[in-house]
């Protein structure tokens, strides 16, 4: 019983030696984002409206606004 | 199911988000290790296109009176051979390799900009998508890769301010793709410059970066400085074929000079962003592969450095057949001449660095040495081209096609297979495989000189760029035939290539963390790495932080010069 109790600190203190190691590896892992790939095609329909029809390039107008404006606001 | 749903807890589950997914993951990556893989893939698809547009001309050109092309067909393929090599293949694989590898190299987490990274290779994607499509509408960009002015300026507009009327889009897509290219461009840049300067691991002076790092920070600092000049020159373009303005035409009062000006402020800086991290490359890979620190460190950055400033003064050695002022031909023959100097300096520090080393000659090493002979017989050539009178005469001939074939084929593209045997361990924890890396060494150096040494000959023989076919009396028939079968060989060497990769990534051998015993801090991580690099940031004493981490007896930072 003895035993038992003298090794629960080490373990615990163990698992939280684990667990900070993890939580730090999640830490400084990358994060993911949606918005350079919903720039980049809101990017391209515009140009691709300047060379079609002024209406796709003012949809990839408002599109490239509206990704710049949910890159800046994006939580990091 | 099981791969589409999360279990959360006893009884409870939910779909996977799309972060959580295979495809999702990759599609918001921005992780620079992954963008870089993607870069890279994407760069050697590109590749195969314009290797494939290549095959077509030299198939064209493999007889006289060829029939394989008509001239309009012709027109577009050699465009779009040049501007996907240039822009499509080249950059982004330079690129791809720079975002891999310069992050572990320096010490650092990732790009100091990781959005922004991702951001630049979806726009790389996109944009190469958006110019190769040209060819569905028969509409391909077909004014030659430098496009010059006033043939690109046939426009929509019929009319008395019109030179001609042509309905086509090819210059719109040319024009436009560029400029997507250029924002890519642009935002990588940035992302190299200020994760260089800023993001180096604790010990790490600018006087103990790698190679590599320190050619990748140039090239950077020479794309900032070029890109604006072919983005003004495009947009102007634009306008003319659009708005009715008439910069480029000279019956209106404009100047067709003026494109080239434009074009080659930013075409001269360009060609030694194609060659300046390929420099690097060769700087890594000799090194270990001749287990000697690199001979003349300090030479070797700082040639860089010159070789980007001065890449700013040549230009107008691809003009010097226009009728500029003797003035000006004078200086930009010199200035051109000058550049040859620090160059000459990297490939004397390279020899150096192998005497009396205890060479290796592994696949990457074999590139390497391949890069160097190639690179030196195209930089042989070039100097002469930079002699005014010889130059009147070859300009626009199959030598200056042999010249820049030597130097991007025969420099970059040995220089990018160097890296990527190299650097392909690291990346995939595989071996590539040796005997195919040799067999494809030979093929490609057989290739190159099969391919592009007649075409000094032809040059010299008077055969000009740009030619859909010839006739069959003037002597160049066999030296184009040989030339075609060059670049057949060429091809095979890089199916022997797809079937290593494939082969290696099912069944190669294990890499482990350092299958080079190299120097360098990349080397000093899992293979591949995780996705933060390192848990504990390392601290450098000296050029070479995991040699000396190996050896702690013999450090580099035990010897006053380090």
């Amino acid at each position: 019983m003895s035993e038992e109790l003298s090794q629960r600190p080490s373990r615990q203190a163990g698992k939280k030696e684990k667990m900070s190691k993890e939580a730090i590896e999640q830490s400084i892992e990358p994060q993911l984002s949606y918005w350079p790939i919903v720039l980049a095609a809101a990017i391209i329909v515009m140009l691709i409206g300047l060379v079609i029809h002024p209406i796709i390039m003012i949809i990839g107008v408002v599109l490239t606004v509206a990704a710049i404006i949910g890159w800046g606001l994006e939580r990091r | 199911m099981a791969t589409r749903t999360v279990v959360e807890g006893v009884g409870v589950a939910r779909r996977k988000r799309l972060s959580e997914t295979y495809i999702g993951a990759w599609l918001m990556t921005t992780d620079h290790k992954k963008i870089g893989i993607m870069y890279i893939v994407t760069a050697f698809f590109f590749f195969l296109v314009g290797g494939t547009e290549a095959l077509l001309i030299r198939t064209q050109l493999a007889v006289p009176n060829g029939k394989v092309l008509s001239p309009e067909q012709y027109d577009q393929v050699f465009t779009m051979h040049g501007t996907t090599m240039i822009f499509l293949f080249v950059m982004p694989m330079l690129v791809g390799l720079g975002n891999y590898i310069v992050p572990l190299m320096i010490g650092a987490r990732d790009m100091a900009f990781p959005r922004l990274n991702a951001f630049g290779y979806w726009i790389v994607l996109f944009g190469g998508l958006f110019l190769t499509s040209s060819f569905l509408f028969g509409q391909a960009p077909d004014a030659g890769w430098f496009s010059y002015a006033p043939l690109t300026e046939l426009t929509t507009n019929c009319g008395p301010t019109a030179v001609e009327c042509n309905a086509g889009l090819n210059m719109d897509f040319w024009a436009l793709g560029i400029l997507l290219l250029g924002i890519s461009s642009i935002s990588g840049a940035l992302n190299f410059v200020v994760t260089i300067l800023k993001l180096r691991a604790p010990g790490m002076t600018v006087n103990r970066m790698p190679l590599f790092t320190w050619m990748t920070l140039i090239t950077s600092f020479l794309l900032l400085f070029a890109i604006p000049s072919l983005t003004a020159a495009a947009v102007l373009l634009l306008l003319d074929r659009h708005l009715g303005t008439h910069f480029y035409q000279a019956g209106f009062g404009g100047d067709p000079l003026l494109w080239q000006h434009l074009f080659w402020s930013f075409g001269h800086p360009e060609v030694y962003i194609l060659i300046l991290p390929a420099f690097g490359i060769i700087s890594e890979v000799v090194p270990v592969f001749s287990r000697k620190p690199i001979f003349g460190y300090t030479f070797v950055a700082w040639s860089g450095v010159a070789i980007g400033f001065l890449s700013f003064t040549v230009w107008a050695h691809h003009m010097f057949a226009v009728g500029l002022p003797l003035i000006a031909q004078a200086f930009f023959a010199t200035s051109t001449t000058l550049i040859a100097i620090p160059t000459a300096v990297k490939i004397f520090n390279w020899v150096a660095t192998t005497w009396q080393g205890k060479l290796s000659l592994r696949p990457p090493m074999l590139f390497a040495l391949g890069f160097i002979a190639m690179f030196l017989i195209g930089g042989l050539n070039g100097v002469a081209l930079a002699v005014v009178p010889f130059d009147y005469q070859m300009t626009d001939s199959y030598f200056v096609v042999s010249h820049l074939h030597y130097v991007l084929f025969g420099g970059t593209a040995f220089g990018v297979f160097a890296a990527l045997y190299y650097w392909f361990p690291k990346m995939s924890g595989r071996m590539l495989g040796e005997r195919l890396g040799q067999l494809q060494f030979w093929l490609m150096l057989i290739g190159v000189n099969l391919t592009f040494f007649p075409m000094h000959i032809l040059g010299l023989l008077g055969m000009p760029r740009r030619q859909y076919t010839y006739p069959a009396n003037l002597g160049w028939n066999e030296l184009n035939l040989l030339a075609t079968i060059g670049a057949f060989t060429l091809a095979v060497a890089m199916l022997v290539f797809i079937w290593n990769v494939i082969v290696s990534l099912r069944s190669g051998k294990e890499a482990g963390g350092d299958p080079w015993d190299a120097f360098t801090l990349e080397w000093d991580t899992t293979s591949p790495p995780q996705p933060y690099n390192f848990l504990v940031v390392p601290t450098v004493r000296s050029r070479r932080p995991f040699f000396d981490k190996k050896n702690p007896e013999i450090a580099d930072w035990k010897t006053p010069v380090h």
